[in-house]
């Protein structure tokens, strides 16, 4: 099926900015309530770009070896989430989660469950959020936890169609006190793509009419 | 009904009611004005659950609403008042997602003013959440940002326009803020913040980082950084640089580095072919010295370095394998003293320095460290100070040349004999004649004698006498023609010269053909040898006679003929002047053109092999050109051949061939003269000769005989001698002679043409020479003229 018209104008994006805004803010609710820490974020940015350039661009801002907590979701549309940390500070977030007072072994056997766990509450809540926007909803599938870099984290290295375009959105977060930065990255391929257009646009209609829209329903 | 007061009233307040809304007017305009003034922010709060919007008086201002009505509180949608349509939506969707529970508002957007101008401002925001994470409250502040933007835009502009990436780096921080030309000139995404790391990970590990990850304690002036990066996108290096300058931060108390990055890589890459060319121009110089050092180390030839002073500042290994020397031993030696004792002049001219007349070529000759002589043909080249000489080895061509001049000598000689050999048939039957005529008339004179008759015998004693001159001028001639001889050139009378070879001429040709020649007295004479013009003339007549097999006719002619200007002959240039021709005509059987092109080439023939050397006509056409003449052939086949010499004039005075006096015999005075003569028949009759004019002659043998007499103390005033005696030869017995008698004077007697060729080499002073066979006047002035002569 040929996909190249689809492409999301200046409000599409605002709009779909706007929900991953909203979708993140809940999911650095959680995890503010996770370590207890106050939780930044960046205001997100989102592209329509090739999954060659999406790979690139992790691998162009991190050049160390990354790690990911990565989730499939399907349903009205599909595709993938990732919550991305350098690895060289995923160790500080599985501290803060789960405390201080384990020793370094101990955190490091119990560092992929912390994150799959983490990764799952942020990343259910960010899509979550999103699908509620949309009057959707959405399946995830089981996190899981992947080490190495961009290509690996979005599957250049597989073989598949890799020069195909993906709606690449990214937030940089971090936590205050605390050495842990990281980003949320979402990847959608063309045909979930028009669905998500057609459904951004009902959702423009519905916040323009009505300045009160969120809280009057 | 009203009254004045009432008027009064009424006209007065709305005279102050005018007053005041001027006032109002004003104030709002200097309210503006301040707000312009300061880039005020306005603040605003929304009241999610009560839907109400309350605003202070400057977002009222910036909004151009009325600031009591927003200090009161306003429908949440006055909010979006003002807003440019066509950023309003994007304005509400972002509103809609805080309400939802996004958390961070910060967006810029445009306002419209009632005058129509627009005012770009920037709106911050957050949201204040209850317990349950429920946003409440949505509030912020609203800055008015148009002179920021358009500085902004314009510095975006600038950095687009300039591709001058700008950043800024606060110390401690692990980000730096960049602009999104910044991020271009690294191939990453454009955004607005990147990690230290990842910037300087693009540069190249040997270059210096873009952000200095420890900046100094205080401000200082920076230089410019250049740097490679591989761009993040491509892979490509490119070279960029970084200016900047460190200011106080004012929220830490470190410093903040305020950057620009542009990219120099085309400069560079300018830079770098200029270096290149520069190497490979210095690297081709490198090439050529190292060439031009082959050529001194490698050369066969002499190369060297002489100072104007004549001394060798350098030369080159070929001296050493070809001389012997020692290279180290000749530098500082003056050349001159290395040429070989007599061409010391032409090395000197070699090297003397001279800048009006370029240096010549000499052939020099240099003595070697073993003391063999070399030969060389040298060149000069001055150049500043100095005079490079190129020395050619041309020993062997010299050895080669002087080995061909030998040959050419012996094939001269052997012309020579070959033409002898066609004459000895011929001479012999001539020698038979003469015999006859000897012999016979001594048998008639003989026999006459003994019968008394006396009356007769003159005539046959005559006849016998001159067929044995005949015979011994042919054998004088033929001793003279095989005589070995270098080329001599005299002025020579030609028609002489040809008489006197007409008799062999005449037997060479044989009884077929007839001998004509045309000798006009007016000729002049010619310088030539006449030696080899006879042998060369011989040559012609024996070729003659083999192009006519069935007989025909010889004819000689000379001939005197001057080549003036612009006459060119057929055979090659020749200088202007006076010629003496002689032409050979024969009447056989001519040479096609093919034959005619290859005449005068050594061993071409058209003779059976064994016939001819075909050397021939190629030893006359050298013979004629060294006697600064030339030789012209021409043919027709089946006509005959005419081949003409011409030989130069001789314009020396003529000298007076007196013709030839009869002399009495001198005499002698009664001198003791000893002959040492081992042939019986030629003693007595020398001896007999002596007496006979008045000598006193003693005689013996040999060297045995002659020695004891030379050795006595007796009278001796002349010492006759053959070359070749038993024992010792008459050269070895005059010089023991010499010893007792120092000023004794030696007439050799030789047989030996070869030996009187030489005589120079073979007489002393006070000695002469006789060749066989002589007749007894010639004997008597030799002894005269050398008892004589003091």
């Amino acid at each position: 099926m040929t996909s190249i018209g689809v492409t999301l104008d200046d409000l599409e994006r605002d709009a779909l900015t706007e929900l991953v805004n909203i979708g993140v803010s809940r999911a650095a609710a959680s995890l503010r309530k996770m370590v207890g820490k106050q939780v930044l974020l960046s205001v997100p940015s989102v592209e329509v770009v090739t999954q060659n350039a999406a790979a690139a661009l992790i691998g162009q801002r991190e050049s160390d070896d990354l790690v990911a907590i990565r989730q499939e979701f399907g349903g009205a549309f599909s595709g993938k989430a990732l919550l991305i940390f350098p690895e060289d500070n995923s160790l500080e977030l599985v501290r803060a989660i789960v405390g201080d007072e384990l020793d370094s072994t101990e955190v490091a056997s119990l560092k992929d469950e912390a994150l799959a766990e983490t990764g799952n509450v942020i990343l259910n809540g960010c899509l979550g959020t999103i699908a509620n926007m949309l009057n959707q909803s959405l399946q995830m599938s089981l996190p899981r936890v992947l080490y190495g870099d961009g290509k690996v984290l979005f599957d250049v290295d597989t073989g598949a169609e890799t020069d195909g375009l993906v709606l690449f959105l990214y937030i940089n977060f971090s936590v205050r006190d605390r050495n842990i930065r990281g980003y949320i990255a979402m990847i959608m391929d063309l045909p979930s793509l028009g669905v998500l257009k057609e459904l951004l646009g009902d959702f423009i209609s519905r916040v323009t009419a009505d300045s009160n829209w969120a809280v009057g329903g | 009904m009203l009254t004045n007061e009432d008027m009064d009233e009424s006209g007065s307040s709305q005279v102050e009611l005018a007053e005041l809304q001027r006032q109002i007017k004003d104030a709002r305009h200097r309210l503006e004005l301040t707000l312009e003034a300061a880039g005020a922010a306005g603040g605003w709060v929304w009241d999610i659950a009560a839907r109400r919007l309350t605003a202070d008086p400057r977002f009222a201002a910036l909004t151009g609403q009325d600031p009591l009505e927003l200090a009161q509180g306003v429908p949440t949608s006055k909010f979006f008042t003002s807003i440019h349509p066509e950023d309003v939506r994007r304005i509400r969707l972002a509103v809609a997602g805080m309400l939802a529970g996004a958390e961070v508002f910060s967006k810029d957007f445009r306002l419209q003013r009632e005058d129509g101008g627009i005012r770009w401002v920037h709106a911050h925001g957050g949201t204040v959440l209850n317990e349950q994470d429920q946003p409440i409250r949505f509030h912020g502040t609203l800055i008015d940002v148009t002179d920021r933007k358009r500085t902004e835009d314009q510095l975006r502009v600038a950095q687009t326009a300039g591709e001058i990436g700008t950043f800024e780096h606060t110390e401690g921080y692990g980000t730096v803020a960049v602009s999104r030309q910044f991020c271009r000139l690294l191939g990453l995404h454009p955004t607005n913040v990147l990690p230290v790391r990842t910037i300087n990970l693009l540069v190249h590990p040997e270059d210096r980082p873009i952000i200095d990850p420890k900046l100094p304690s205080k401000p200082r002036s920076e230089r410019n950084i250049e740097f490679r990066i591989t761009r993040a996108d491509t892979g490509e290096t490119r070279w960029l640089a970084r200016r900047g300058e460190y200011q106080e931060d004012m929220e830490t108390s470190g410093l903040r580095y305020i950057g620009v990055l542009y990219d120099i890589t085309d400069s560079k890459r300018i830079e770098e072919r200029l270096r290149l060319s520069n190497e490979a121009l210095s690297e081709n110089v490198r090439e050529r010295t190292r060439e031009r050092n082959q050529v001194w180390q490698n050369s066969r030839d002499l190369l060297t370095v002489v100072g104007v002073d004549g001394v060798i500042r350098d030369v080159n290994p070929a001296w050493h394998t070809v001389l012997g020397y020692e290279e180290a031993s000749l530098i500082g030696r003056a050349f001159v003293d290395l040429a070989n004792g007599q061409e010391r002049d032409q090395a000197q001219r070699l090297v003397a320095f001279n800048r009006s007349s370029p240096p010549a070529s000499e052939e020099v000759a240099l003595v070697g460290a073993g003391g063999s002589l070399h030969v060389f043909s040298w060149d000069a080249a001055a150049e500043g100070e100095l005079i490079y000489l190129y020395g050619h080895d041309i020993t062997a061509e010299r050895k080669q040349a002087e080995i061909l001049q030998e040959t050419e000598a012996l094939l001269r000689q052997s012309q020579k004999m070959e033409a002898v050999g066609q004459l000895t048939g011929g001479i012999a039957h001539d020698f038979n004649n003469m015999l006859t005529g000897i012999i016979g008339s001594l048998d008639i004179m003989k026999r006459r004698i003994a019968n008394k008759r006396y009356d007769e015998l003159d005539k046959f004693m005559s006849a016998a006498i001159t067929s044995a001159q005949r015979a011994a001028s042919l054998t004088h001639r033929l001793l003279a023609f095989s005589r070995r001889q270098s080329l001599d050139r005299k002025p020579t009378d030609v028609v002489p010269l040809i008489n006197s070879i007409r008799d062999l001429l005449t037997r060479t040709l044989g009884e077929r053909i007839t001998l004509q020649t045309v000798l006009p007295e007016s000729c002049w004479r010619a310088v030539t040898d006449a030696n080899q013009l006879e042998s060369a003339l011989l040559n012609l007549a024996i070729n003659a006679r083999d192009a006519m097999p069935d007989g025909g006719q010889l004819r000689i002619e000379v001939a005197n003929v001057t080549f003036a200007e612009g006459i060119t002959s057929s055979v090659d240039e020749v200088p202007v002047g006076d010629y003496l021709r002689i032409a050979v005509i024969d009447t056989g059987e001519g040479m096609p053109t093919e034959v005619l092109d290859k005449a005068f080439d050594p061993f071409f023939t058209t003779k059976p092999i064994g016939q001819g050397t075909g050397l021939g006509l190629s030893m006359i056409y050298g013979f004629v050109r060294q006697s600064g003449g030339h030789v012209e052939i021409a043919s027709t086949v089946g006509k005959g051949t005419t081949v003409s010499v011409y030989l130069p004039r001789d314009h020396g005075a003529p000298s007076i061939t007196s013709s030839p006096t009869i002399e009495r015999t001198p005499l002698g005075e009664g001198e003791t003269v000893l002959v040492v003569e081992d042939d019986p028949a030629v003693r007595l009759l020398v001896v007999d000769v002596l007496q006979e004019l008045g000598y006193l002659a003693l005689e013996a043998a040999d060297s045995d005989g002659a020695l004891p007499i030379l050795q006595s103390s007796a009278r001796l005033d002349l010492l006759i001698s053959d070359v070749g005696l038993p024992g010792l030869n008459g050269r070895q017995l005059a010089d023991l002679a010499r010893q007792s008698r120092p000023e004794l004077r030696v007439l050799f007697i030789t047989g030996y043409a070869a030996m009187a060729a030489s005589r120079s080499d073979f007489l002393g002073a006070g000695m002469d020479m006789i060749t066989k066979p002589f007749a007894m006047d010639d004997l008597a002035t030799k002894i005269r003229q050398m008892l004589v002569d003091p």
